[in-house]
Parts: structure tokens; sequence; C-alpha cells
């Protein structure tokens, strides 16, 4: 979550980050109250984004993140959301796994449950199963930070989920596989050519500076 | 038509100065491009406002945006029953649904008129 923040702030250009969590943790989206938390299983962490929607038990997944100028995508945040689940959709595609973005409902609304996935909204990433893929944004000077999880096997704890693993086995690699297309279609989405990079130190050096003032802080943690 | 005893800025936000008080709050632009809002922050009335810098936060289409502060001052009131009723930026941007208010320290800021504020959402498209 750090090195997103740095990312928003500081990136120089559009930058495409994929990750993995370790340990699996729960992260609440910004406005949602941490007392709706309070049961979760001992020991497993809980971190808050800045970014908005529901909350995310983040296990086996693909967790991507866009951070780029706000010009870069659509003006409107719904076309802006389809480019790039638009993108996902095909990335996906490519590795076997099939899903569609849900053309029911609103956008967005105060959510029905405190997990992200447990209700989709119209452009979230869906199968016959349920929801595959949930982004969220935060928008601040003229930039952009896009992220969301692609679940690739289904948590114990968020069993309303679809998974990747639902279509296909979630080998090595299908992993490389799916990796390689994500970056592919979002950077075609964008009309960029993608290179492989490195965290600045500049990066680096904010995204310490975040984890330590912001996502340790208990403050930020138990705002709401 | 956008009252012409407001001042604008270009990150949509509009303030109306009476005196040494000003009330803000986000324009009509602003909101038909969020569309779907689902939740407000706002500070507390003895909050510091500083031009340029975020004075609340607002989610809509899971997009977290900052409210830019057009004026410097301290914060007499926010308006508390807005949170739970945000359909109210929709219906009354300039009216009921009014951010905060403010004892002025600093109008110093980058602020346009009506006139050219529709001509900067012009060209913003």
């Amino acid at each position: 979550m750090a090195v997103d923040g740095a990312l928003l702030a500081a990136a120089q250009t559009p930058t495409l980050r994929l990750y993995g969590w370790a340990p699996h943790a729960v992260s609440m989206g910004y406005f949602q109250s941490i007392a709706d938390f309070a049961d979760l299983p001992g020991g497993v962490p809980l971190v808050r984004r800045t970014t908005g929607g529901g909350a995310i038990y983040h296990g086996d997944e693909l967790t991507y993140s866009l951070a780029t100028d706000a010009a870069m995508l659509p003006r409107d945040l719904a076309e802006g959301y389809a480019l790039l689940h638009g993108a996902l959709v095909r990335a996906l595609a490519g590795v076997g796994v099939r899903c569609h973005r849900a053309t029911e409902g609103r956008m967005s609304a105060r959510p029905q449950d405190r997990w992200c996935f447990a209700h989709p909204v119209m452009g979230d990433l869906v199968t016959e199963r349920g929801k595959l893929c949930g982004s969220a944004q935060r928008r601040e000077r003229g930039r952009v930070l896009h992220h969301g999880s692609l679940v690739i096997e289904r948590p114990e704890l968020t069993p309303f989920v679809a998974a990747i693993a639902d279509q296909t086995t979630p080998t090595a690699i299908v992993r490389k596989g799916l990796h390689e297309a994500v970056i592919r279609e979002i950077a075609a989405a964008l009309a960029l050519r993608p290179y492989h990079g490195a965290i600045s130190g500049a990066e680096r050096d904010l995204a310490q500076q975040l984890q330590r003032d912001v996502f340790s802080n208990k403050r930020h943690i138990a705002r709401r | 038509m956008r009252p012409d005893d407001l001042k604008f800025q270009q990150t949509h936000e509009w303030v109306k100065i009476e005196g040494d008080t000003a009330t803000i709050g986000i324009t009509d632009h602003a909101v038909s491009h969020l569309s779907d809002l689902v939740f407000l922050d706002l500070p507390a009335a003895g909050a510091s406002v500083t031009i340029g810098e975020s004075f609340g936060e607002i989610e809509s289409v899971k997009a977290v945006s900052p409210l830019v502060a057009p004026i410097s001052g301290e914060v007499l009131e926010s308006n508390e029953g807005l949170s739970d009723n945000l359909e109210w930026l929709a219906e009354e941007p300039f009216g009921k649904a009014w951010m905060i208010k403010v004892k002025l320290t600093d109008t110093s800021g980058d602020l346009m008129d009506a006139a050219a504020y529709d001509a900067h959402c012009k060209a913003e498209g």
C-alpha cells in the first residue's frame, strides 16, 4: 500500500506494479468503519487503503496497481474503469479464464456488505461464480492511483468470491502468462509501450515515510 | 447558470465570500463527473483550512478524491447533514449542499468568476 501511495505521488512515468501479499491480510476501504472488522480471526493483519470501496482479504491473488497522470485515463470515472477492466478481461482470456464486466446495478453505492467482493456492482469483473476482480482508485493533484485484486485461489475467509482456479489450474506457467498478459493488455489500453523498471530511490524513501506515517499509524487505521 | 456572486477554482470548488467569512462547496460540473457519490468527510469546526490543501475527501465510484481549499481560514461550521444526504449535491450544489463555512485569513488563491469557470469546464470537456 505504501509503495502504491509513493507511486501515486512520485512516479515520473505511468507505472504498472504487480505484487502479492505476504502475509495474507485484509485491506479496508478508506471510508469503511474499523468496528466492522472486530471479528477478524486473530493474527490477520488489517490495513486501511487510501482508495475507496470495500474490504478485501488478500490471499493468493495478483494485485495490480497503476499510477499515472489523470489525463492518461478518460475523465469519466466509469469509462476509466471500463478501459482498465476491459484490458483485464482480455488478459484473463489469454490464460483461458472467461469473465465479463457486470452490466447490472449502479457503478457504486454505500456497500451492502463490508466485503468488496460480496455484492458486485456495475463494471466489476464477474464470472458465473461471482466477482473475480475488485478495483478502487484515489485521485489527487492531477494523478490517479488505480489498483485491484485478481483472485487466483478462493480464500477461506471470503468463500463467495470467484477465482481463476475455478477455470484453470494456476500453475507457475499460468501465473507467469497472466502477469505478461496483464502488462501487455493494460499497456495497449493506454497506448503505451511497457518496459521493466525498478522502484527509484525517491519512491522507496517516500514509501518508507508513508508506511511509517500513514499505513502503520493507528490513527489512520482507526480513522472511522 | 452558475451564480455570478461565486468564485471558482480549477479543481471545481466554489466559494462565496461575504465580509470575513466564506462558504465553500463543489460545483455541478464536479458532481456530474463524480456520478454516484457514496461518502464524504468534512472538517470539524475549529479546524484550519489552507489554500491549495485538502479540507476533506469524497468517494464516488470507489474513487477517493480530495476537496481542495480555495481560501485559508478557520472552519466555523460544516454542513453536518450533507454526508447522509449526498443527493443534495446533485440537487443544489450551490445551495443546500454547501460544505463548510470559514472565517477567512487568506483569499490570495487563483480564483475565477463564473464566465471564466464556464470556459474552463468547456475546455476540460
